[in-house]
């Protein structure tokens, strides 16, 4: 192993941390002893945490946070190798089960700095407005103890973070301001999205995606080589890695990678102390006033269940007995075609075009909820999976349905998933390297999203035809981002955290994940994920002004 | 002394030429009068102008066709009559003869034909695409206001042949206006349609440096100065717009500075430059506003009379 190895050796210790926009670069770091108690120590720096890190030191708190993952220089560390990339993802041991057990990894799960944004695909689309109060206007799932409005202001300023590169006018919901970069040109796949929409007469658009369609800074523009979800190696792809974290380190913030925290402490008084976590080789222990964990739908309730002690013996904020319940995945069925023309589809990000015409239309419906669907563009390696696995292709029929690549393009949902409190997350008897209890994670469609994913195979495949394909086939089983799991809500009885990312039951515990999600919406999560981390940061500043944090 | 019913005989003036009136009123047709030398100098100075257009075009054309594999063979006219024009560009540029030379006329003609239908095929181009008309297909099909340029050198170079005919001690004239008044106006329509195009791409690439204002603010007050030099009714000295004028010939200079500082910050910078030449803003575009600076400077030499250089 050389000395530069970041999944072996911390690169963000003795005051500096890499500086992910040059190469060989280094950025200076504040750093915190053990035990000094800063403000707040965050656990994991994704969507949720990265973003948080950076807000809360930039109004002036003291934090440390937190990441099991390496710190990636992405100039020089992503090759362009699918198996290679791997490394990306949380591989750790976890049980899966349930009816639809969810394939976890890959297309669900990141363990790095910066967290699943760094091999994220990049859509950035905002909630319909609507879903924030699903219950009381559309009559399903749960409200959500936020005005949309008040979301709508700060998606902006995650849009200007990620200075995301979007449609002049986006077709549906309320105005918005335009976005800050142009739309990039379409690639063949995302072409035949339109030719499918305006043949069936919907709306479509380029996507709101957060890679530069022009220089940003040091950031170079994207190069279409569609390499993203293994992670981009030009910087172009905008996440927490190259926005948020970089701002965070310039405020004063310290992050420790190959840093896994297995324990919240709490103190007699109920108030937690600080964070155990595992460090070059051994336990440490970091003082803290506050404690946010950031470690995913997954992870997140893991850690609070895992942080059981005699003051909570059922795990941390869990009187209501929901950590670990209402675990979402989005529904992500595919519908693929052959066309004459060649198409490339792995040229450029996945997903250049999309239409929400199933988010906003409610009529002509059998489910509750709603779903986009995007164009598609699988690396070989990863097409070759869907073939043998949806596709139940091998041998000759797979080699030579391989050999069409060029030709496929095909249609993707993200589609709303219903939150039902018997998909959950649970301790196992195993332990993982660390020796901490894995998770134990059970999973089932509800018969909503059943009925979800027929109507969007059907109205795909249509949509297929009219662009002119054929031999079109769908995806039976497929699911994506993960949400819920620590939901936020109004009542304490039925809620894990208050609106302010708060648990209820620890005043100095709080959550800014995927995991607050009461429902999953029809639109890929991490934009909505990072807007609530802006503004619980809004909220904990304005509640330390008054000395109630 | 100023009178104070002069601007609006200007604006009437102004109609009168829009309208195509045969009879141009007498200011739109004054001039000062040239000698056989200076109509000379003029021309080449347009022909300077026009050569640098023209190898603009060229050089843009050839990479933007040579990135779009010549899928259709028309994508070949643009540089090879840009490669005409800019040879008979640098004919005219070195011929001190006070003559108009009929192959450099027709060649011209040819530019300013071929330009025009180059919009055609561009306008084809972007409203063919699925979305037709729409902003996506205005930043990435072709660029609708790209011929603009061969069309400039083309129409230009018509009108330096034309002042290089007036005979000596007379006022040069292009279809009945006076020629420096015509050029001025083109220069100013060519300036405005070049920042058209600018901002269309600019857009594109969302303003993300700051300089990239330039070239859509400084040249339209050039484009100003120089309208309001074609309908002033009395020649004099108007060192302003010389000044703005010599600003636009530089700003096309600095601009292909600027762009090829924008080449290097694509991935790879310029080590990658066979990828990055083409992907990143084009380095042949920006010296377009050096031609039309030339174009106008050559306009005010006709306007201001030889006595006010
Ligand atoms: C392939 C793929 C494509 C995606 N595409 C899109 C997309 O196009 N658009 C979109 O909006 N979303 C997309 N997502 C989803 C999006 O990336 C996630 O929803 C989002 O990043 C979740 O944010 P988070 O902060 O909740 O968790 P994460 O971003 O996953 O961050 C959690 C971090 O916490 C760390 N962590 C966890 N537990 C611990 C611990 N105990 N100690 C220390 N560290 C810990 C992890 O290492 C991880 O880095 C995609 C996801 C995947 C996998
Ligand atoms: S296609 Fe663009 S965003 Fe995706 S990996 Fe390549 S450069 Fe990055």
């Amino acid at each position: 192993m050389t000395e530069d190895d970041p999944t072996r050796v911390p690169r963000a210790k003795n005051g500096r941390a890499p500086d992910v926009l040059r190469v060989g670069g280094w950025v200076p770091m504040r750093c915190f002893a053990d035990d000094e108690q800063v403000d707040f120590v965050i656990v994991g720096t994704g969507a949720g945490g990265g973003t948080l890190s950076c807000k809360l030191s930039e109004y002036g708190f003291s934090v440390v946070a937190l990441d099991v993952g390496p710190y990636w220089r992405p100039l020089e560390d992503f090759a362009s190798d699918e198996h290679e990339q791997y490394k990306l993802y949380w591989t750790d041991e976890r049980i899966s089960g349930g009816e639809d057990a969810l394939e976890l990894g890959r297309n669900n799960s990141g363990q790095s700095v910066g967290g699943s944004m760094v091999h994220f695909a990049m859509v950035s689309l905002r909630f319909r407005p609507e879903w924030f109060k699903s219950r009381s206007l559309l009559g399903y799932g749960v409200d959500w103890p936020v005005d949309w409005r008040e979301m709508w202001g700060y998606y902006r300023e995650v849009e200007e973070n990620l200075c995301l590169a979007g449609p002049i006018k986006y077709p549906w919901g309320p105005p918005r301001p335009r976005y800050p970069y142009r739309p990039h040109e379409l690639n063949a796949a995302a072409k035949v999205l339109a030719r499918g929409c305006e043949k069936l007469g919907i709306k479509w658009c380029s996507t709101p995606i957060a890679t530069l369609s022009a220089p940003r800074g040091l950031a170079h523009p994207c190069v279409y080589r569609g390499f993203c979800i293994a992670g981009c190696s030009t910087n172009a792809k905008q996440s927490a890695i190259n926005t948020w974290l970089p701002r965070a380190l310039k405020a004063g913030a310290e992050i420790r990678d190959l840093a896994m925290v297995g324990r919240v402490e709490l103190d007699a008084n109920g108030r937690v102390r600080g964070v155990h976590y595992h460090r070059e080789g051994q336990w440490r222990f970091q003082r803290a006033r506050n404690v946010v964990v950031a470690g995913y739908a997954i992870e997140t309730p893991r850690l609070l269940l895992n942080s059981a002690c005699p003051q909570a013996p059922d795990g941390l904020a869990n009187s209501s007995g929901l950590v670990g319940k209402y675990l979402m995945a989005h529904c992500n069925q595919g519908v693929y075609g052959v066309f004459d023309d060649e198409i490339r589809w792995y040229k450029a990000p996945p997903s250049l075009s999309l239409t929400e015409h199933w988010n906003y239309t409610d009529e002509g419906k059998d489910f509750d909820g709603g779903y986009a669907y995007m164009s598609q563009g699988p690396l070989p390696v990863e097409w070759s999976g869907t073939q043998t696995g949806n596709h139940k292709l091998w041998g000759e029929s797979l080699l030579r349905d391989m050999e069409r690549y060029n030709h496929y393009a095909g249609l993707k949902i993200v589609g709303e998933c219903q939150a039902m409190e018997t998909n959950t997350v649970r301790l196992a008897d195993e332990k993982d390297r660390f020796g901490l209890p894995i998770a134990n994670v059970t999973f089932a469609h509800s018969d909503n999203d059943k009925k979800l994913i027929a109507h969007a195979k059907n109205f795909m495949r249509t949509a297929l035809e009219a662009a002119g394909g054929y031999d079109i086939w769908a995806e039976e089983t497929e699911t994506a981002h993960l949400m819920g799991t620590c939901r936020m809500g109004d009542d304490p009885r039925s809620s894990v955290v208050n609106p302010d990312g708060r648990t209820w039951d620890v005043p100095n515990l709080w959550i800014c994940d995927g995991s607050l999600f009461p429902t999953s919406g029809g639109v890929n999560p991490s934009l909505t994920i990072q807007a609530m981390a802006c503004r619980i940061a809004d909220r904990i500043k304005a509640l330390a002004a008054r000395a109630e944090v | 002394m100023r009178t104070r019913a002069r601007p609006a005989d200007r604006l009437r003036a102004l109609q009168d030429a829009l309208a195509g009136n045969a009879r141009s009123p007498a200011l739109l047709r004054s001039e000062p009068p040239v000698g056989a030398q200076e109509s000379a100098d003029v021309a080449r100075l347009l022909n300077a102008g026009c050569a640098i257009l023209a190898s603009s075009v060229l050089a843009d054309s050839s990479m933007e066709h040579y990135r779009g594999s010549f899928e259709n063979k028309a994508m070949f006219v643009p540089p090879i009559v840009s490669t005409l024009a800019l040879i008979a560009s640098l004919h005219g540029a070195s011929d001190r003869s006070a003559r108009a030379e009929r192959r450099r006329d027709a060649i011209y003609a040819l530019s300013a034909a071929a330009a025009a239908a180059g919009f055609g095929f561009h306008l084809y181009n972007v409203g063919k695409r699925d979305g037709g008309f729409c902003w996506e297909n205005f930043f990435y099909a072709a660029p609708i206001g790209a011929p603009w340029a061969l069309l400039l050198s083309g129409t230009l170079g018509v009108a330096a042949e034309r002042v290089r005919d007036t005979r000596p001690g007379g006022i040069p004239h292009i279809f009945g206006m006076a020629a420096g008044r015509l050029l001025a106006g083109l220069t100013s329509a060519g300036l405005l349609g070049t920042v058209g195009e600018v901002w269309l791409l600019h857009f594109r690439g969302a303003f993300q440096d700051p300089f990239m204002y330039l070239p859509v603010t400084l040249p339209p007050v050039g484009a100003g100065l120089l309208a309001s030099a074609a309908l002033s009714s009395k020649p004099k000295k108007r060192p302003l717009t010389r000044f703005w004028m010599k600003l636009v010939t530089v700003l096309g200079l600095a601009g292909m500075g600027f762009h090829i500082y924008g080449v290097h910050r694509n991935m790879g910078g310029w080590r990658n430059w066979s990828q990055n030449v083409l992907n990143g803003p084009p380095i042949p575009a920006p010296p377009s506003f050096t031609g039309l600076g030339l174009a106008g400077l050559a306009a005010l030499r006709l306007l201001e009379g030889p006595k006010n250089e």
